[in-house]
This record gives structure tokens, sequence and C-alpha cells, in this order.
């Protein structure tokens, strides 16, 4: 889940790279085109300072050619020297439109060009006079002269002005080209570093989704896995599962849910109309009413119903579900359909069985009741009324009736007995057990009086360490220790004062031999006498009901005794066991569960 | 003449909010009635001993029979008869030597009869005529009457009660308890215990 | 004495339980005057029949049709009129539990059906002679209590 969460974030991680790496690109764009305006600037000043440059070498190259032609007709009076004289006024104001068009931008140039076309003016003037002077032939020296020296200063002025331009345009150039290269330095390290940038955080992207690639391979594979897991748990656990988008309300049913259903997989389209179909008809109203509000109540509480599969068996469903959001917020109901008609037969089955054994045992109960406890009723007669005839009649009868009389008594009397302890058995088996908190020492010291006359009589000594409070039936609890103690008192010595000893520890089940090495508490209690004893090999027989180690002629009793002990014990959920020495003593422990 | 008055120890259980248990002096009490009675009559006499009373002057029949009256609604019953009342004196002497809360040394039969002034074997056979029952008995069914009470007074322990009795062992005591009742004294507590939370229940 | 006889009842549905019980009685030498019911509706019409001589011991069979011993012993408790007389459970029962209820219900002795005559002559005779105690030597009625 924590993975998914992770995925989830990284896909903002993402989707702000990308937003910041566009927003980078666009900006190195800006400034790349930028750049390549300013370097195109730069190359057409740097063109047109040399266009100026030469536009302005030729405008002093025709004015020169233009004096040089009046030169030549001056001294030759040829007219075909004229001819560049003629000409380069056109040239030259043909080179002074282009230089003056070329440096329209510049205000200095244009100032410069001003004061340049006065001079060009003014050296043409002087070269149109001189020129107009010589072909009127009026030779006049002096002027011609005057014309010829103010036509060489104005000359020099062009010269000069020309230069200055020159100059002013390989400044400007310079300026130009300074700027530029200021700006052409910094350009190639911006780009370079917004490159790096830019490489720097497509990397990282490039990275991250990388690893994000493995995780979701991962969890893809996880997932598949846990998928494959989950086909065959619900083919082991019988049981099919559906998905709901609670979007746009389509259903999507595991492959099991169709074998549930007696299909193949994928058979049929996945709805819940379809599934509908094959709900038993006498539960169909049950199943839709149940299913009415899940997406609702955001929960599907668990149901049982029937279906009829596809091949006509009844079979018994539970349906279970409830909404599940994942990170990304989207809804999925999901539910699992189990079939559990096996269960319910069994259950079915239990219940019957208990029942049964529930009302045998009952009757088992109340048949040893009746048997013992009504049957007291006759038996009692029968013992009232022969001791009604030997009392009264007995002399009057013949020698072997009044044995005969005798014999039924004691027949009558064994009975009696019989009965009794089997009353008193089926008693501790009673349902009516009312377990309470009770001080076992008090249980013990009720018994000791039950039984006071006895040990009075036998003159036995019993000891005792302190017991402890145990949650148990106070009446089976003490008449436990009766019986033990009685049992003690019964098989004592001739001759020799029987010495009781009743002892009590907390004990762990694992250290005792005989319990199940569980980590249960018991409490231990042992009874030991220094009676007759008795051989190990009978140590379990002697609980059985109405098995006697001894004669009848040599003890009394019918043996049921310790039976109702092992009964009891078994009530509390206890354990007893018996270790017997001939000729020395025995030892009953019971095992009785702290809780 | 000699006076009978039952013994008992009371207790009240018909206060509905709660519950007090009483333990009165049996002796006083008697006592106390008998003189009241006997001033109201303007009679001269002395209380002798525990339930005996001289009278210092002749006392008219139907005086006697007034006062007869008088005690009898509360329970004290005047005996006159001989056998009656050596009887009685027999019984009596027992009680004092059931509650004397030291132990005597001598046989009980020896101080009855020293007690008395009569032989032994006069008493018993005339204490059984009347009462259908032998003089051992009776001192056994006193002794368990007693400790019966010391039971229920929750006060002493059982071997308490045992020694205050005058019996060897708690073990004695229990048999001869149980052979008496039928019950051990720990089943009497339970029972008179539960008794009174059920009758506390029902009030 | 007060009394000549010593009035004793039982109610119980068996016919020879009632056969041995009066003739137990008639065979000691006690003065008693003994009556018999064949079950507990029939007691207690005869009971609170304010004409009738009240018993000095009660002996009730727990095992009755139409209205059973302990049903009998709770409605005895219930009225104060019968306060003086000692009840005495006479059943075949045994049972421990059974036994400390019925004592706790009020029942002053508890007899459990012996099986010989004699055994039941001897136990009669010592109930009435306890009683006799108690009604004589002043004895706590509250305390009496007998099982035989």
């Amino acid at each position: 889940m924590f993975k998914y969460l992770q995925l989830y974030k990284s896909t903002i991680f993402l989707k702000v790279i990308f937003v910041l790496s566009i927003a980078i690109i666009f900006f190195i764009g800006g400034i790349t085109f930028k750049h390549i305006t300013v370097l195109k600037n730069s190359s057409i000043w740097l063109n047109k300072s040399y266009e100026v440059n030469t536009e302005l070498e030729r405008l002093i190259s025709y004015i020169k050619d233009a004096e040089t032609g009046q030169r030549g007709y001056l001294l030759s009076k040829d007219d075909s020297y004229l001819q560049p004289y003629y000409v380069s006024k056109d040239l030259v104001k043909v080179s002074f439109d282009k230089v003056s068009r070329l440096t329209k931008n510049s205000r200095t140039q244009q100032s410069n060009l001003k004061k340049l076309l006065y001079y060009i003016n003014k050296k043409q003037n002087y070269l149109s006079k001189s020129l107009y002077l010589i072909k009127q032939n009026k030779t006049d020296e002096i002027e011609l002269n005057k014309n010829l020296i103010e036509g060489k200063i104005a000359m020099d002025s062009i010269r000069y002005k020309i230069e200055d331009m020159m100059i002013a345009e390989k400044n400007l150039l310079n300026g130009r080209q300074k700027a530029y290269e200021d700006t052409m330095s910094y350009t190639p390290i911006f780009i370079y570093l917004t490159l790096l940038i830019t490489l720097f955080l497509i990397t990282s992207a490039f990275l991250k989704m990388n690893n994000d690639l493995s995780v979701l391979k991962k969890a893809n594979n996880v997932l598949m896995v846990s998928n494959e897991a989950n086909n065959l748990a619900e083919i082991v656990g019988n049981f099919g599962s559906w998905q709901l988008n609670i979007e746009n309300n389509t259903y999507i049913f595991s492959d099991n849910e169709y074998r549930l259903l007696g299909h193949l997989p994928q058979e049929f389209e996945a709805s819940l109309e379809s599934f509908l179909k094959f709900v038993h008809p006498e539960d169909l109203e049950f199943v839709i009413e149940k299913t009415k509000n899940m997406s609702v109540d955001n929960n599907l509480p668990p149901f049982t119903y029937r279906i009829i599969r596809k091949d006509g068996q009844i079979r018994y469903f539970r349906g279970l579900g409830r909404i599940v959001e994942n990170a990304s917020g989207n809804k999925t109901f999901i539910g699992t359909t189990s079939d559990v008609t096996e269960e319910i037969y069994d259950k079915k089955l239990i219940e019957d069985r208990n029942r049964e054994l529930e009302t045998t045992n009952k009757e088992l109960t109340a048949f040893n009741y009746i048997a013992s406890h009504d049957l007291q009723e006759p038996l009692r007669k029968i013992e009232t009324f022969i001791s009604r005839l030997v009392d009264k009649d007995f002399n009057n009868i013949s020698e072997t009736g009044q044995q005969y009389i005798t014999r039924i008594q004691s027949s009558a009397s064994r009975m009696r007995v019989l009965i009794d302890d089997l009353l008193q058995f089926s008693r501790t088996n009673k349902a009516e057990k009312v377990f309470e908190k009770t001080d076992l020492n008090s249980l013990l010291e009720n018994a000791r009086q039950e039984l006071g006359q006895l040990i009075e009589d036998k003159n036995a000594v019993i000891e005792n360490t302190d017991l402890p409070m145990l949650d148990i039936i106070p009446f089976q609890i003490q008449q436990l220790f009766v019986n033990l103690i009685g049992n003690s008192l019964k098989y004592s010595k001739e001759n020799v004062t029987p010495l009781i000893k009743i002892k009590s520890s907390l004990i762990v089940a694992k250290d005792e031999e005989l319990l199940p090495k569980t980590k249960d508490k018991f409490y231990k209690i042992s009874v030991e006498d220094n009676g007759i004893g008795f051989e190990q090999e009978y140590a379990n027989k002697i609980f059985i009901l109405f098995n006697r180690l001894h004669n009848k002629n040599q003890f009394d009793g019918t043996g049921i005794g310790l039976a109702i002990c092992k009964k009891i014990v078994e009530n509390h959920k206890g354990y007893i066991f018996a270790e017997g020495h001939p000729n020395e003593g025995s030892v009953f422990t019971i095992y009785l569960p702290t809780t | 003449m000699f006076l009978n008055a039952k013994k008992n120890y009371l207790y009240l259980n018909e206060l509905a909010l709660m519950k007090v248990y009483l333990k009165f002096d049996y002796n006083i009490l008697t006592k106390k009635i008998i003189q009241e009675k006997l001033s109201e009559l303007g009679c001269k006499y002395t209380i002798a001993g525990f339930g005996e009373i001289d009278f210092l002057e002749n006392i008219p029949d139907e005086k006697i029979n007034d006062l007869s009256a008088k005690f009898e609604s509360y329970g004290i019953e005047m005996v006159e008869n001989q056998k009656s009342v050596l009887v009685q004196k027999i019984k009596d002497t027992i009680t004092e030597l059931v509650t004397s809360e030291e132990p005597l040394n001598v046989k009980s039969s020896v101080f009855i009869a020293e007690k008395l002034n009569h032989s032994y074997g006069y008493l018993s056979n005339l204490f059984s005529d009347v009462t259908y029952t032998s003089i051992e008995n009776y001192i056994i069914i006193q002794k368990i009457e007693l400790a019966k009470q010391l039971i229920i007074n929750n006060q002493l322990s059982l071997t308490e009660i045992a020694y205050r009795l005058n019996y060897s062992s708690v073990a004695h005591l229990s048999t001869q308890f149980k052979n008496t009742t039928g019950i051990t004294p720990s089943a009497f507590q339970r029972i008179i215990t539960k008794r009174r939370e059920l009758s506390s229940k029902n009030n | 004495m007060t009394t000549d006889f010593i009035y004793i009842t039982l109610a119980d549905d068996d016919e020879d339980d009632r056969l041995f019980f009066t003739d137990a009685f008639s065979e000691l030498k006690i003065n008693t005057k003994v009556n018999t019911f064949n079950d507990g509706v029939e007691l207690m019409d005869y009971l609170n029949n304010s004409e009738s001589v009240l018993p000095n011991i009660l002996f009730l069979d727990l095992n009755m049709p139409r209205k059973n011993g302990v049903e009998c012993l709770l409605e005895i408790k219930q009225n104060e009129r019968f306060n003086d007389i000692a009840i005495a459970i006479y059943s075949t029962s045994s049972s421990e539990e059974h036994i400390e209820e019925t004592f706790v219900n009020g029942a002053n002795i508890y007899i459990k059906k012996p099986n010989d005559f004699n055994t039941l002559k001897k136990i009669l005779a010592e109930v009435v002679t306890l009683n006799w105690q108690y009604h004589t030597s002043g004895l706590n009625k509250d305390n009496f209590l007998l099982r035989m």
C-alpha cells in the first residue's frame, strides 16, 4: 500500500518536472531566438558599414576622377578628358544617395553627410566654374588659380569629411561589434547552463520513471502472484469474488465466481442481473432487498441465500462485501461469495446429532434417576414389610422359610446399596452444574465433619496443607473429598493409625508427567494414605463403575465411590490418577484447572 | 414455687429496611418481669435462686391464679408439682453446667447429684419418666443447642466453641453435632445463613 | 404438661407409608393422636380450617399429586398461625441439595423414609422426643434442625 502511495506521489513529481522542462525549453528557445536576431543584426550592420565605406571611397574616387578629367582637359584641352567629369556628377549623386540611404539611422553620419554635400557642391561649383572659364578662354590666370586653389581646399575638406565619416562608421561598427561581442560572450554559458539544468531535470525524471517502472514491475509481479494465489485460494476455499465499479456501474466476476455457478470462467458477461438469474426464486426477493442499498451504505453485511447452479443443483451461498477506495480516490465495491453448502449441511447434521445426543443424554439421566430413585420405593416397602414379618411372625415360619426370609433380606439390602450408589452417581451426572468461587479448605472441613464418626472410630489423623480458592461445584468437590478420604479410611490397615495427607500445589501441565503438554495451570491436590494400597496395574480399573478390586465379603460397597470421583473431576475438566503400593498405601492425585 | 421461662436468643426480622439481631440475658429479663409482676400484686417475697421465689406471707389462691395468668403471657409457667419441680431443678442445673464458662472438673452426674442432694440414679429415673429422655441425652441436647447459638452468633470459631463446651476436639464436637442433629456444624451454619438471606429477601 | 396428647399429622399419597406410619405410632408408648391426608390439597384444606386442631408435628411427603410437600411447606411458612408447628419432611429422596433446600425453606426435620419398621419407630420416637424438648425446655425453635 505504501509503495502505491509512493507511486502516486511520483506521478505528481513527474508532472512538475515535465512542466518545468517545457518552461525551460521555451525559455531557452526565446533566448536563442533573441541571440540569433542580434547576430543577424550585427552582420547587417557590418555589411552596411562596409558598404558605406566602399561607397564613400567610391564617392571620393568619382570626385577625384572629375578633378583628374578637368586637369587633363586643362592641360590638353581635349574634350575626351571631360568625359569622366560629366559622368562623375551623376555617379557622385548616385553614390551619395546610396550612402545617405545606408546611414539614415545614424544622426552623426547624416549631419556629416550634409556637410559633405555642401563641400561636394562647393567643389563641383569650382570645377564647373574653372571649366567655364577655360571654355570661354578667358584665361585669367589669377582667377583660374584662385579657383583651383579654392577647389583644392574644397577637395581637402571633402577628403577630411569622408575620412571623418569613415572613422565615425568604424566607431559605430566598433561599438556595435562590442555590444554584439558582449551579448555573444555570455550567451553560450547561459545556454550551456540552462541546457545542463534541463539535462539534469530530464535525467532525474528518467531515473524517477525508471525507478517507478521497476517498482511498478515488482508491484505488478506481486500483484500477479497474489492474484494467482487468490485464484487458487478461491478454488480451494470454494469462494468467488466480484467487483463493482461505482463510476460506470460495471461488474467483474472472478473465475471461480463463474465456477461456483457451474459455468466456465468468464462465460457470460458479469452483471447483477446475470447473477440474480441464478438466485433461488424463493430467496430472490431477499437477495434484492439485501443488495439494494449496498452502494449507498458502502457495506454489504454477510447474508446467506440459495442459488440454482447451471446443472440445477441447489447450493447455499454466503455473500459479503464493502467499498474500497484506492489512493487516487477511485471507489470500487468488492464482494465475496462463498459456497457454504457443506458447512450448512454439516452444521445441520451436527445440530441434529447434538439434539439427539442431548435427548439421549437426558433420557439416560432421567432413566438413571428414575431407575434408582423410583426403584427405591418398592424396595423400601419390600424391606419394611419383611421387617414387619420378621418382627411379628418370624417364629411362626418354618426353619427353611426363615432362611429364605434372611436371604431375601440380604438380597434386598444389597440391592438398596446398589441403587443408592447408582443414584449418587446419576446425581453427579445431572445437568445443573453451578460453579461458584469456593474455598476448598471449608469443603475439606465439611467433608471431615461428615466423616466425623468414621474418623473417630478409626482414630485417623488427617493432615492438610492450605488449599486454594477455586471456581467449582461446591457439593461435588465436597463429595470428592468425602469419597477419597472415605476410601482411604475404608482401606486402612488394621492396627495402624490411618494417616491421610492432603497436599496442594499450583503446577503447569507440561511439568507433570501424566498431563497433556500444555501451558495450562492446574491445582494439584493429592490424597495420600498409609493403607493397604493396591497393585499399580489396577490403577485405571478402580475408577470404572462397579469395579471392585476386593471380594465383597472382605470390604462392603459397590465400587462406585471412585467412579463418582472420576465423574466429578471430569465435570471440572480436571484429571484424577491413582498410584498404589501394596501394603504401603495409595496416592490419589487430582488436577483441577485454575480457571 | 418454681418458674420456667423459655430462654431465647431472638432475632427480629419484621423490620423491612434494616435488621438487628438481639442477644439478651434471659436471667435479668425474667428477674425484671418477675419483680415487676410481684410488685404489682404487692406481695412480700425474696428471689431465692434461679426461678425460685419464697413468699414471706400467705398468698390467697386467687392471687396465685392472678399471678399465674400474668406470668403465662410472658411464657413463664408456675410449677408446683414436686416431681416437676425436681426435674426443673435438674434442667436448671444442666443449663448452669452447660453455660458455665469455666470447665468443670467433676463429672456432670456427680455435680448434679451433689447440687440437688439426691442420688444420681434416682434423679436419672425421675428425669426419664417425666421428659422421655435421659439426663445424658438432655445434656448433649443442651450443649448442641448452645453450640448452635454460638455458631449463629459467628463470634467464635469452631475450635473455640469446642473448647468452651468442654469437647476434647473439634472433631469430637462435629461428630456429636452430626449425631445429634444429623447435619454437620457447617451445614447448619449455611442453612441458617441462607434462611436469613431468604427472609430478608422476602421482607 | 399442658397437653395430654401430642398431635401428629402426616400428608403422604402412599397408602403403605401411611400404614407404616400409623402402625409405628400405635406401637410407640407415647400419647399421640395421628391423622393422615392423601395429598397436599387435603392437608391445607384441613389446616386452613380455623376449627381444626393444629398438629405439634407435621410430616410432609415431598412427592405428592396436586400439591407437593415443598409447596405445602412454603404455604405453611407464609402463615403465622402455623408458627408453632414443627415441620418434618418425610421422603425417599436423600439428595443433599434437596435436603438443604427444604431446611432453608423452613423445615425443621428431614426424615429419609427408612427401610426397616423398627428403624422407623426409633426415628419417630426420637423426633417426637426432641420436639418435646424444644416444646418444654425453652429451646430456640429457629435452631431446630434434625436430619434422620
